[in-house]
């Protein structure tokens, strides 16, 4: 062998290598160095202070109620996105020409700028002047608050959430049920299988990698919410909505503690490292592959 | 259909990378062109002709008045050529400038929102201005710009920064309503006659006021009732005194009673801007820099708008507020001249007068004030004049380092105080205060 044939494997995936390098494994060691730093992000001095801003990270309340926010925003979004698109998946699962139609409707809020749609449901959701508490004050229902309470705010972004995934998350479902073959179906209807049975175990079975890919995207997306926040709500009423990553954006870019920032960036991807090694670890020996 | 659905799916996805592609590109071409004709410019000009770069805050009528300013010393000489840049809000504009510093691509000159100067100039980011206004003394004139207006310029007793749309806030009133709602529309003046009047409008079925929960209106009442928000070397937290307590406490129950509103959340400042002009609250708290714009609200709905100072309790008293012009401190020397230059020309006797009359800022200079032309303005239109009158009473904003932090977790103590009937204000205000003494001891 030559040493060109040695080595144009390596030539071949040596771009590749060089921009994810730099645009991700460096930044990722640079924020870990920089996390054990004071520092404003322009002075010419880093102090450095070894774990101090870890220290300070896990004895603020705020930074413990930024952390449940997040959870609770993450748990209530994927399970939604996922179960609701399920549903409307095995609804829209057949040909027609009403069903194509709800389809493309459904999946048309992913095709459109998250910014855009922020600013749309600040208007929907404004207590005084939006749309949706006129409509429940038509049905009878005293108005509610949405974004401007702390007790609703929260649930008010997951509502976007689930709104802007769900068309995504149906159309990945569809794939995986129609990528489910006939004969199957067909065996189970000659053993005079019941639907729900026949759902329980064939459909959920054959999809799980469907689900197992869904789960893990939403799960990791979710974690990383930031620009509904950043528009609607600022993190606010009371730090109801502030997550990790708009927290991490206010620390870094509005208080200039780039250090402090870090840590909690530090914090976040020790995070979504775990959730991912657990989920793949604990739930692919449950996923059925063919 | 799927597949075909799933092809539409690939199309989207492809032309969604096309398209962020595609503006990477033309944003590129667009600097190019941008950079080729102002070399072109400069080489039919003089040779030696220097671009420098001006980031701005906001849109409308403010924006209007800048790039009306930009365009007007840009024709007015051939050395220098500014291109204005919009950042969007001033949080915007302030972390677009610390990213850009840090790579070492700042604009050289920036408005800069005044509580931010102290961050700023102490971490090294802008240039001392001392020495360029002692050269051009005769020039520049700097006692004649309103000493109300100064305190922020100044950052441990050096200049970083000259007054350029500044404000304060004021009392919207719509004269209307009070007239027919059978009260005086001189008032209100005190807190006290807030309330009364409040309760007037309330039996008419409307509100006294809509209030955000909002650092600066905050500033206002703590002012107004005797006290101040840090001690004065900026080590210890001040506003959870009585008089910090007071407004907090006067908000919760005039809200609780109904008799004003106070939206919190992001949307708060714009429920309150709509409230006052649906003409459902009477009063709202406003910068001056909105007196043009309100008047042109007032004019389309048909009510009469006056301004007047903010309702006092002790005392009048406000912040002042706004932004000034800085300079960033890596460009060149010669960079440095033509922004100190542009800084000049912003600040002048004739565009203060400029921008106060399109937009509603403060006149900055104390000639301003007392030329013929301003003095006949506020005849025509009063309302005009109520922010400079106050200025009187007006106080620079706390320019501490960890200052935005403070005023966040302030902001949150008010609103927990007036959401949660179960929590007090004074309580709230000493949980802010405690962890604002952690952060001011640093």
């Amino acid at each position: 062998m030559t040493v060109w044939q040695k080595l144009r494997p390596y030539g071949m995936v040596a771009p590749a290598i060089v921009i994810f390098s730099m645009f991700f494994i460096y930044p990722i060691f640079y924020m870990i160095y920089l996390s054990m730093f004071d520092w404003n992000f322009v002075s010419p001095t880093k102090t450095f202070v070894g774990l101090q801003n870890f220290r300070d990270l896990l004895a603020e309340p705020d930074f413990l109620k930024v952390l449940s926010n997040t959870t609770v925003y993450t748990a209530l979004t994927v399970s939604l996105t996922t179960g609701l698109a399920l549903l409307l998946a095995l609804w829209l699962n057949r040909k027609s020409l009403f069903h194509g139609f709800v389809q493309g409707a459904v999946f048309s809020p992913h095709i459109i700028s998250l910014v855009s749609i922020s600013l749309l449901w600040s208007w929907l959701m404004d207590p005084e002047y939006g749309l949706l508490n006129w409509v429940i004050g038509l049905a009878g229902f005293d108005p509610l608050q949405w974004l401007s309470h702390p007790s609703t705010a929260l649930v008010s972004l997951v509502l976007v959430a689930v709104w802007k995934g769900l068309g995504y998350n149906a159309l990945v479902f569809i794939a995986g049920l129609q990528s489910i073959p006939a004969e199957i179906y067909e065996a189970a209807e000659l053993d005079r299988s019941k639907p729900w049975t026949t759902f329980m175990k064939l459909t959920l079975p054959m999809l799980s990698p469907t689900i197992f890919f869904l789960v893990i995207i939403n799960l990791i997306g979710s974690f990383q919410v930031f620009e509904t926040i950043a528009i609607m709500t600022q993190g606010g009423p009371v730090n109801s909505t502030n997550t990790l990553v708009y927290y991490i954006y206010e620390y870094g870019f509005r208080y200039f503690k780039i250090g402090y920032a870090s840590a909690a960036g530090v914090i976040l991807l020790f995070i979504v490292g775990v959730l991912t090694i657990v989920y793949f670890k604990l739930l692919s020996r449950r996923v059925h592959y063919r | 259909m799927f597949k075909r659905l799933t092809a539409f799916a690939h199309a989207v996805i492809i032309l969604t990378l096309l398209a962020a592609c595609g503006t990477n590109g033309a944003g590129g071409a667009g600097n190019g062109a941008a950079a080729g004709s102002a070399d072109s410019s400069g080489n039919s000009g003089s040779a030696d002709k220097i671009t420098i770069k001006y980031w701005y805050a906001f849109g409308d009528k403010i924006e209007e008045a800048k790039l009306h300013m930009v365009n007007e010393f840009n024709e007015s000489q051939d050395k220098i050529e500014v291109i204005a840049e919009h950042q969007g809000g001033y949080d915007d504009l302030h972390a677009k400038v610390q990213a850009a510093f840090a790579a070492g691509n700042a604009p050289a000159v920036t408005d800069l929102e005044i509580a931010s100067t102290g961050v700023f100039a102490r971490s090294g980011m802008l240039e001392e201005l001392t020495s360029f206004a002692e050269r051009d003394k005769d020039e520049l004139k700097l006692d004649d710009f309103n000493p109300g207006l100064m305190g922020n310029a100044y950052v441990d007793g050096k200049l970083f920064g000259l007054p350029f749309m500044r404000s304060t806030p004021i009392l919207y009133k719509n004269v209307t309503m009070l007239k027919d709602a059978g009260l005086d529309p001189a008032g209100p003046k005190s807190w006290e006659e807030l309330e009364e009047y409040s309760r007037v409008l309330k039996e008419k079925g409307k509100l006294g006021m809509t209030v955000p929960v909002d650092i600066w209106f905050y500033e206002a009442l703590v002012a107004q009732s005797g006290g101040q928000m840090l001690s004065e070397d900026g080590k210890t937290a001040m506003f959870n005194s009585a008089a910090g307590a007071a407004p907090v406490e006067f908000w919760k129950r005039l809200a609780s009673e109904g008799l004003i509103k106070m939206p919190v959340g992001d949307e708060a400042g714009a429920t309150a801007d709509k409230d006052w002009a649906n003409q459902l609250s009477a009063f709202k708290f406003a910068s001056t820099a909105g007196v043009t714009a309100s008047l042109e609200i007032a004019k389309g709905n048909g009510f009469e708008l006056e301004t007047s100072f903010m309702p006092a309790n002790e005392s009048y008293g406000v912040p002042t507020g706004g932004c000034q012009l800085v300079m960033t401190s890596k460009s060149t020397a010669e960079e440095k001249e033509a922004a100190w230059t542009f800084i000049k020309w912003m600040t002048s006797k004739e565009n203060t007068i400029y921008q106060h009359k399109h937009v509603g800022y403060l006149p900055t200079r104390m000639s301003a004030v007392e030329s013929d032309e301003l003095k006949q303005h506020f005849e025509q239109y009063p309302q005009f004049k109520v922010a400079v009158d106050q200025l009187e009473y007006a106080r620079p904003r706390p320019m501490e380092n960890a200052y935005p932090e403070i005023a966040k977790i302030i902001k949150e103590a008010i609103e927990k105080a007036i959401l949660d009937p179960g929590t007090s204000p004074q309580d709230a205000l000493n949980g802010a205060a405690e962890k604002a003494n952690k952060l001011l001891s640093k």
